[in-house]
């Protein structure tokens, strides 16, 4: 009786608590951030003053900076969205072959570190030494290299490609449940392909093309690996890095100033959600699924069927094959050189020797794996109870913690760490290694969030009670029955935390210190030095790291499974 | 185990909405019997099963389980599900995709820390008991519909418990199985010597499953009694139409004589057999299952209670022709058997037995 009151208090304990964990991590940073804007700075903490405002708002520079930040989210929004479309549509409505292919352009991708797949590409058309730019000089005999990346259309067309699963995740479903009789009722009465396209097609998936633009608008606007590795360089600021100049160049870091500049960024971010929320919420009611379960003859593309195809294949290596080989090619060469005879023979390990035995970087590896592992662990462990309480207890404060566990989702990495700045200066956690774990973790909630409820979702609630009947108390139940059946949602969740961890940049720009270096900061370094042989051997060990550290999940998982069946 | 219920109250808040689940529920389950709880969706049948199993926790009243007291809410009482003692097989069947059959039938004992080879016997005789001798190894998800059933009920007889609930357990089984395990069903339980608590919607399954049936409605219990009585001796409008396929005919009792009691209808005058007559010149509503409508082509020789009409529509259903018959302006449905020479417009003549002609209260 009492054991059970005990249980029967703790559950009820269970949503406040939770709310009080996750409202701190997800609240505080931005209520700090309010705070610091109105401060004189990290020393006079408290003291009211509007003095960061004026400072930063009356700045000249802020807008050029702010009409760059726009073309740039809505160019890559564009682009995304236009080669998603694309891609979504000959996938799902033609007979276009290898479509094995399309799984994974869509899945892939997010395996590669987004500052890396942005250096691979300064790698390749910078206009000092990028290898096409070079190739091309050679071959055509130029003065000047024809690309330069280092400007607003490189960056936007390197954050398209980077956001195209994204959006292709969105599109493709969309194109999938679209009910094709609007569209042969519009060719029965007499309109092409083409003009059926344009007059049919687009207009009703409008809803899922404007998620999608606002989306991957969204994601640039918080992204900081394109800006700061293609956009400094070319003296191109956006929102992300100004805020990263303000704190970290010069010869005093203003957190104040970047606070006041992050809150308009964080409202810009803020607004774009709902609007997305809105957009989604709409688009479910224009829901053309056809019940028939019937599907419609592919669309022949004839003679168009390899040339297109062709694309996507190109689109694919660009994607996923080059940036690794660019920078397996850039760690092995002694400088950058056109692929040649000579530079396979000067190839050698001297960068890869010169990472191994640079102390910063084996520091950074260091911190990166203990960050990906042990904070991948607690926060798979603080996920595992908030999905709990959001998709079995329901009840309304439970809807108040799933509505706090998504608020991260919405915060551009650097503005949220300028929070957290705010937030860890005063205390011992300052510049600590535990500073980055709960910025990491704070942040990237809702990845772990995502597949465990589903997870728990799956899991009928008759199971348990099945269980409880049985004979089986709260704890066995959970031993036996419910961690069980999580395992697979647990694993997915630890990966998708674990790699986020490992490769993470635009908390850690703000948050790391001295001593406390990981690898995406340390290959900025490396990139703003333009040491690209170095960064490109530490790139190709962080890539070696996550994939180690998902197959080691995915076999623990596979035998965490087995066991069960066996046993 | 006697289950014994004592003004139970339950309610739901959704929506800012009270929504009644269960309202002043008076009830005992007696030892050793099939007892069904059967009513439409939503009257308050599996919440009351719950409250009994403990998996729903009511806002008053008692229920005790043999000499237990298991929930009071004056006393403060309330034990958790897993110390009831009790067996349930679940609508959905609640079996563990991720073990095979004998674990998911050796839970139970496992969690009460039997010895391994009590385990194994007791798992292989109810194995055999459900015949599903052989499937130890089978995982949980290469199981068929009626299999998961199986293993299901095995579950829920291995740690051999005094009671044993069931939440509409059949009805997700296609027609021809369900049948047939209902037949089983109710071989393996009166074998067993327990006491079944029963929820259903399906009136064909609570009358041939049960030793009594509980009628609820709205969250009350409306009528308990054996399935030929709540099938033929009902007075009650709702219980009568919720049991069977039924006409009811509107009218006034002109006479009592002896146990018969005369009602005027619109069809004319029909003697019906009651025990407790209704006061003279009151409304009241007869009812008649279609099953005990004799039909003849031409003249019957009854007398009484014999009625002249014009078949309407004739549907073959297989066993019988449903047939409905126009009495004046009255339509009635009737059984005919499927040898029946009739056509659509025949007259024919419609004669009722007064023992199967029941008089509702309003």
């Amino acid at each position: 009786m009492n054991r059970w009151r005990v249980m029967y208090k703790m559950r009820t304990a269970l949503t406040p608590s939770l709310i009080a964990i996750v409202g701190s991590l997800t609240v505080c940073p931005v209520v700090m951030l309010l705070l610091g804007s109105c401060s004189e700075g990290l020393g006079a903490f408290g003291t009211f003053t509007l003095e960061k405002y004026i400072k930063s708002y009356t700045d000249p520079a802020l807008i050029e900076i702010i009409i760059s930040t726009v073309v740039f989210i809505v160019g890559s929004a564009l682009v995304a969205t236009a080669l998603a479309l694309f891609m979504a549509y000959l996938n799902t409505r033609t007979n276009i072959p290898f479509k094995a292919l399309f799984q994974i352009i869509s899945i892939v991708p997010m395996m590669i570190p987004h500052i890396l797949f942005a250096v691979s590409w300064a790698l390749l058309l910078n206009p000092s030494n990028g290898l096409i730019n070079l190739l091309l000089k050679q071959i055509f005999n130029l003065q000047h290299s024809p690309f330069n990346i280092y400007s607003l259309p490189g960056m936007i067309l390197v954050e398209g490609l980077l956001d195209l699963p994204v959006s292709y995740l969105i599109m493709a479903p969309a194109m999938f449940s679209f009910d094709v009789s609007l569209e042969e009722s519009s060719k029965v009465c007499g309109s092409s392909n083409l003009r059926t396209l344009f007059k049919i097609t687009l207009p009703v998936l409008r809803p899922a093309i404007l998620a999608s633009i606002t989306l991957v608008a969204i994601r640039s606007l918080e992204s900081f690996a394109v800006p700061s590795v293609l956009g400094m360089p070319g003296r191109i600021y956006l929102f992300s890095t100004h805020i990263y100049r303000i704190i970290a160049t010069g010869f005093a870091a203003d957190y104040g100033m970047a606070a006041a500049v992050g809150m308009s960024a964080l409202a810009a971010c803020v607004t774009l959600i709902v609007l997305y929320r809105h957009l989604t919420s709409e688009s479910e009611k224009y829901v053309t699924i056809s019940s028939r379960g019937y599907r419609p003859a592919l669309i022949d593309l004839q003679k168009a069927k390899y040339p297109l195809f062709g694309i996507v294949a190109l689109l694919s290596f660009v994607l996923i094959v080059l940036p690794v080989l660019v920078l397996l090619y850039t760690s092995l060469v002694p400088y950058s050189m056109v692929p040649s005879l000579k530079a396979f023979g000067m190839m050698s390990w001297k960068h890869w020797l010169a990472v191994l035995k640079d102390p910063i970087s084996l520091l950074s590896l260091k911190n990166s794996l203990f960050l990906g592992i042990v904070g991948a662990t607690l926060g798979v462990i603080l996920t595992l109870f908030v999905s709990y309480t959001i998709v079995k207890v329901r009840t309304p404060a439970s809807g108040i913690l799933e509505s706090l566990s998504f608020l991260s989702f919405s915060f551009p990495g650097v503005v949220i760490g300028v929070g957290f700045m705010w937030l860890f200066v005063r205390t011992p956690l300052y510049a600590t290694i535990g500073s980055l774990l709960i910025g990491y973790i704070a942040t990237y909630l809702p990845y772990g969030i995502r597949p465990l409820t589903s997870a728990f979702v799956q899991i009928h609630r008759d199971l348990e009670e099945c269980s409880r009947v049985c004979g089986g108390g709260t704890f066995y139940t959970l031993r036996r029955i419910l961690v069980p059946l999580l395992v697979p949602g647990i694993v997915s969740a630890w990966i998708l935390m674990a790699t986020m961890f490992v490769r993470e940049l635009s908390v850690s720009v703000v948050l790391s210190r001295p001593g406390t270096e990981v690898l995406a900061v340390q290959i900025l370094r490396f990139a703003e030095d333009g040491l690209w042989g170095k960064l490109s051997a530490l790139g190709i060990l962080m890539i070696l790291v996550s994939t180690t550290l998902v197959v080691l999940a995915s076999l623990l998982g596979a035998k965490l499974t087995k066991v069960r069946e066996d046993g | 185990m006697e289950i014994r219920i004592k003004n139970l109250n339950k309610n739901y808040f959704s929506e800012g909405k009270t929504i009644t689940a269960l309202s002043d529920v008076d009830l005992s389950i007696p030892a050793n019997k099939i007892f069904t709880l059967l009513g439409p969706s939503g009257c308050g049948k599996t919440t009351l099963l719950r409250c009994i199993v403990g998996l729903e926790i009511p806002d008053s009243g008692e229920i005790s389980i043999g000499d237990e007291m298991v929930w009071s809410k004056d006393r403060g009482i309330f034990v958790p599900p897993e110390r009831r003692g009790l067996s349930m097989v679940f609508q959905t069947y609640a079996i563990w995709p991720h073990m095979n059959v004998f674990d998911n039938v050796a839970y139970p004992l496992q969690v009460r820390n039997e010895p391994k080879d009590e385990i194994k016997r007791k798992v292989g005789k109810t194995l055999r008991f459900v015949q599903l001798e052989g499937f130890e190894n089978r995982p949980a998800t290469k199981l068929s519909g009626g299999q998961q059933q199986r293993v299901a009920l095995a579950r829920a007889l291995a740690p051999e418990p005094k009671v044993i609930l069931f939440d509409e357990p059949l009805s997700n089984l296609d027609a021809k199985l369900r049948e047939e395990t209902r037949k089983e069903l109710r071989s393996f339980l009166t074998k067993l010597k327990i006491t079944a608590v029963y929820v259903t919607h399906d009136r064909i399954e609570a009358l041939s499953l049960s030793d009594a049936i509980a009628v609820m409605r709205a969250g009350r219990i409306v009528e308990i009694g054996s399935p030929k009585d709540i099938y033929f001796g009902s007075e009650q409008r709702f219980v009568v139409d919720f049991v069977g396929r039924t006409n009811l005919i509107e009218g006034k009792v002109v006479s009592v004589e002896n146990d018969a009691t005369l009602i005027g209808t619109a069809i004319g005058t029909i003697v019906c057999q009651t025990q407790i007559a209704p006061p003279v010149k009151s409304n009241v509503t007869v009812s008649i299952r279609p099953e005990f409508i004799k039909v003849t082509a031409g003249e019957c020789r009854e007398e009484r209670n014999t009625f002249r009409g014009r078949v309407e529509s004739l549907v073959f259903v297989g066993e019988a022709y449903e047939g409905e018959v126009k009495v004046g302006e009255t339509r009635l449905i009737t059984k005919i058997a499927p040898t029946a020479s009739l056509k659509e417009g025949d007259e024919i003549s419609l004669h009722v037995d007064p023992d199967y002609c029941s008089v509702l209260l309003r």
